[in-house]
């Protein structure tokens, strides 16, 4: 394609003002079509063209119906088919509308390009371009940084019938003609892919990026409006309507007098499908007799489809580790009766920092495991997952180190990151992975009710050799009871290690290695007796807990490589 | 020229044998761990000789004296969660008889309370709901046998099982391993009963001549 050599005329100045003319200046392309199209039209049978026009058929159906796959891009192309097709120097400046239906009975107005938007005003464009450049537009304006986009379209099921109903007529009307015979029908292309191949190309010149798989979704959504709906089907796609089948007639009467319904009739047109039943066009899927209809198999469409277009991308993934030093921070947002508890939270922390530089929509915070709030996260920290909504931009591996560094350098210095980066969905089942099996390490300040003695080192120490490891019992403690189910655990303390404290007969550092799971606090207190064996029952005093930090969460993820 | 301290940094730029780099990493280990252990040891001067200890921290003790019978001084202890520990105070008359508690019997009123267990988070479904005078348990002494009520309106979520096989527990510490049962009262029920309990400071003064000078 020659498109290298040209200017590229979309990246303009006035960048927010493209229009279809910029998307079409690539002449030597438009020749190339217009070659294209003028060949396929040849072959155009032109009986049939006029014959499926009168019943209100538009153009691109018919093409995509005849296989003909050429882009058609502007208006002055389409205007020369007609007049070949039309077999008459029709005048340049006749509007496609005259001869075209106002809407096509069988893609609803869909590859015309025109559909009820915003406010419910309808939008007709006069070319792909120019709808290309509508969306385009709504890219711009939300300022998204994209490296390619995906395609989306979804199309109501009305869609898939007038497709097949209106094959079939072809089938059976012009089954004897020669043309019918040399061309296969089945070449004939789905609305939904007519759509998508008229927009890719105008897209990918109007965003300057390529479409295929990516993270930024641009997603049109068609979904009809119909007035007048047979309340039979209507009562019937009502989940838990009481009201009894009755025949039309009567059911309309009712119907009209509960304006309650109204509301609802709304709600259903806009979510499911009320497909309007005909019980001729039902049976028209079979090849039977053809049936001398006053109406064509589609019925007249007096309104187009609503479009909804979205443009957003998946979610991205932060990963790392962090650690927490002090002892009033929570973990997450923690608000009781609109006060808040601690000084801050990790979440809002760092959370605070990666949104804005993404431009996202709103994250949501995910850890391996969570820490009480008075207790430290140090050591190798904890493994967390941040999750951007719709980021208008994807941070550079430079830009996530900065913002690593700008969380490091806060004042307070009540949090750290490690090994910040974005990951892919690898990340949640990293973190998933040997959740239960994972161990952890601990540091606990404590005080027994007599002075340590020498073999209260080894007592604390051996307990590994004695049995493989330690196990506890330990009943749902009574500060989580209110929300938890009341059941016995069993934990393993994989090993424990006093350390003296210079200066203290009675204070100890308890360093000890743990099942995930396991309530350290009341392995120390004993929680009243719940929890069997305590360090207390061990030692055979009284012990209390004055502070625990966690030293090791051992996993293998978001590690410093 | 040739007195160079040659700075061993860890960019990749500079030649770094594989050893070098492994010696780097381990000093960098070991300056983790020191700085982890100065965060971890506490400063001894700040350590009160005798700590709170954690039923002082977490719950706001309550007593009832003379609960439906002279003499018989129960406990309420309430986390900050709701939660109600019940128990026997120290001035309970069952500790005045000689040999202290010998025995306690579950099978009161009208089913064995040691029997039944309570299932799920809800706690609704199967929990028994009592009345602050319903009878929990029965404790014996050599002389008598009394009985242990509820004190508060509520569901009852466990009782102590290990009473049983070691009474004793209610002779050496009936303010922790010797506690009765763990009460889970709605909010409105807690704050009828409250204002008919007293705190420690009333208990107290209320029983004097048990914590007067001895």
């Amino acid at each position: 394609m020659a498109n290298e050599t040209e200017d590229a005329p979309t990246n303009s100045a006035s960048e927010s003002h493209a229009t279809s003319a910029d998307v079409e200046r690539n002449p030597t392309d438009e020749d190339k079509n217009e070659k294209l199209l003028n060949d396929a039209v040849q072959f155009l049978p032109t009986d049939a063209v006029k014959d499926l026009l009168s019943k209100e058929v538009c153009l691109r159906c018919i093409f995509r119906l005849f296989g003909m796959q050429v882009p058609i891009c502007s208006s002055l192309s389409v205007k020369s088919l007609l007049c070949h097709v039309l077999g008459e120097q029709a005048d340049l400046h006749q509007n496609i509308s005259s001869v075209e239906p106002n809407i096509c009975r069988s893609c609803l107005g869909i590859l015309q390009f025109t559909y009820c938007g915003d406010k419910e005003r309808v939008v007709e464009n006069e070319s792909a371009c120019d709808f290309a450049v509508a969306i385009a537009e709504l890219v711009k304006k939300e300022g998204h940084q994209i490296d390619s986009f995906s395609l989306e379209v979804s199309m109501p099921p009305t869609i898939l019938e007038n497709e097949n109903k209106l094959s079939l007529y072809v089938k059976r009307k012009y089954r004897s003609e020669a043309w019918f015979k040399d061309r296969s029908i089945s070449e004939c292309s789905s609305t939904k892919d007519a759509l998508k191949f008229a927009l890719t190309n105008p897209l990918e010149t109007l965003l300057d990026v390529k479409c295929g798989i990516s993270t930024f979704h641009i997603r049109l959504t068609y979904s009809r409006v119909e007035a007048s709906i047979r309340i039979q089907n209507f009562v019937e796609k009502i989940e838990g309507c009481k009201r009894r089948k009755v025949d039309a007639k009567n059911c309309l009467d009712t119907v009209k007098d509960k304006s309650a319904i109204t509301g609802v009739e709304n709600s259903v047109v806009s979510t499911t499908e009320v497909i309007p039943v005909d019980e001729k066009s039902s049976n028209g899927l079979q090849d039977n007799e053809p049936s001398e209809t006053h109406e064509f198999p589609l019925k007249k469409v007096n309104e187009p489809c609503r479009l909804e277009c979205l443009c957003f991308r998946t979610p991205i993934y932060f990963g790392g580790r962090y650690l927490k030093y002090s002892r009033n921070v929570s973990q997450t947002r923690w608000i009781i009766d609109e006060e808040r508890m601690g000084e801050a939270s990790i979440e809002e922390i760092i959370g605070g920092n990666i949104l804005p530089m993404c431009r996202g929509d709103s994250y949501k915070f995910h850890a391996a495991g969570r820490e009480d709030i008075d207790v430290r996260m140090l050591g190798s920290g904890r493994p967390f997952l941040f999750e951007i909504q719709n980021a208008r931009e994807v941070p550079s591996e430079l830009l996530v180190k900065e913002i690593e560094s700008k969380i490091n350098s806060l004042e307070n210095k009540l949090v750290r990151v490690k090994n910040l980066k974005i990951v892919g969905s690898q990340g949640w089942t990293l973190m998933r992975e040997g959740e239960a099996e994972k161990q952890k390490q601990y540091a606990a300040l404590v005080w027994i009710s007599r002075p340590l003695q020498d073999e209260d080192f080894q007592t604390i120490s051996s307990l590994k050799e004695t049995v493989r490891c330690y196990q506890i019992l330990q009943k749902t403690p009574i500060r989580v009871l209110h929300r938890r189910s009341p059941l016995e655990r069993e934990k393993i303390i994989n090993w424990m290690k006093i350390e003296k404290i210079a200066g203290s007969s009675q204070y100890f550092l308890l360093h000890m290695c743990t099942q995930a799971g396991t309530y350290i606090k009341e392995f120390v207190h004993g929680d009243l007796g719940r929890t069997n064996p305590s360090i207390g029952s061990i030692l055979g005093c009284r012990a209390e807990i004055l502070q625990l930090d966690v030293t090791d969460v051992k996993m293998n993820c978001f590690l410093t490589e | 020229m040739n007195d160079h301290n040659v700075y061993q940094t860890n960019n990749s730029e500079t030649e770094e044998t594989p050893e070098q780099a492994q010696q780097e990493r381990e000093k960098e280990m070991q300056d983790d761990e020191e700085e982890l252990h100065k965060l971890l040891l506490p400063n001894v001067h700040d350590l009160p000789l005798t700590p709170p200890s954690a039923i002082d921290f977490n719950f706001v003790a309550y007593f009832a004296p003379d609960f439906l019978k002279p003499g018989h001084d129960q406990y309420v202890y309430r986390h900050a969660n709701g939660l109600c520990v019940i128990g026997l105070a120290p001035t309970h008359v069952a500790f005045k008889d000689e040999g202290g508690i010998t025995a306690v019997d579950f099978n009161v009123g009208k089913s064995d309370r040691s029997g039944f267990k309570v299932t799920g988070k809800r706690k609704k479904q199967n929990a028994q709901h009592f009345e602050s005078n319903t009878a929990v348990c029965k404790v014996c002494t050599n002389n008598d046998s009394y009985i242990v009520r509820c004190c508060v309106k509520g569901s009852l979520l466990e009782v102590n099982n290990r009473l049983i096989k070691q009474p004793g527990l209610l002779n050496s510490s009936a303010d922790r391993e010797g506690y009765i049962a763990i009460i889970m009262p709605k909010p409105a029920d807690w704050l009828k009963i409250k204002s008919s309990l007293l705190g420690l400071e009333d208990y107290k003064r209320k029983r004097e001549e048990c914590f007067g000078s001895s």
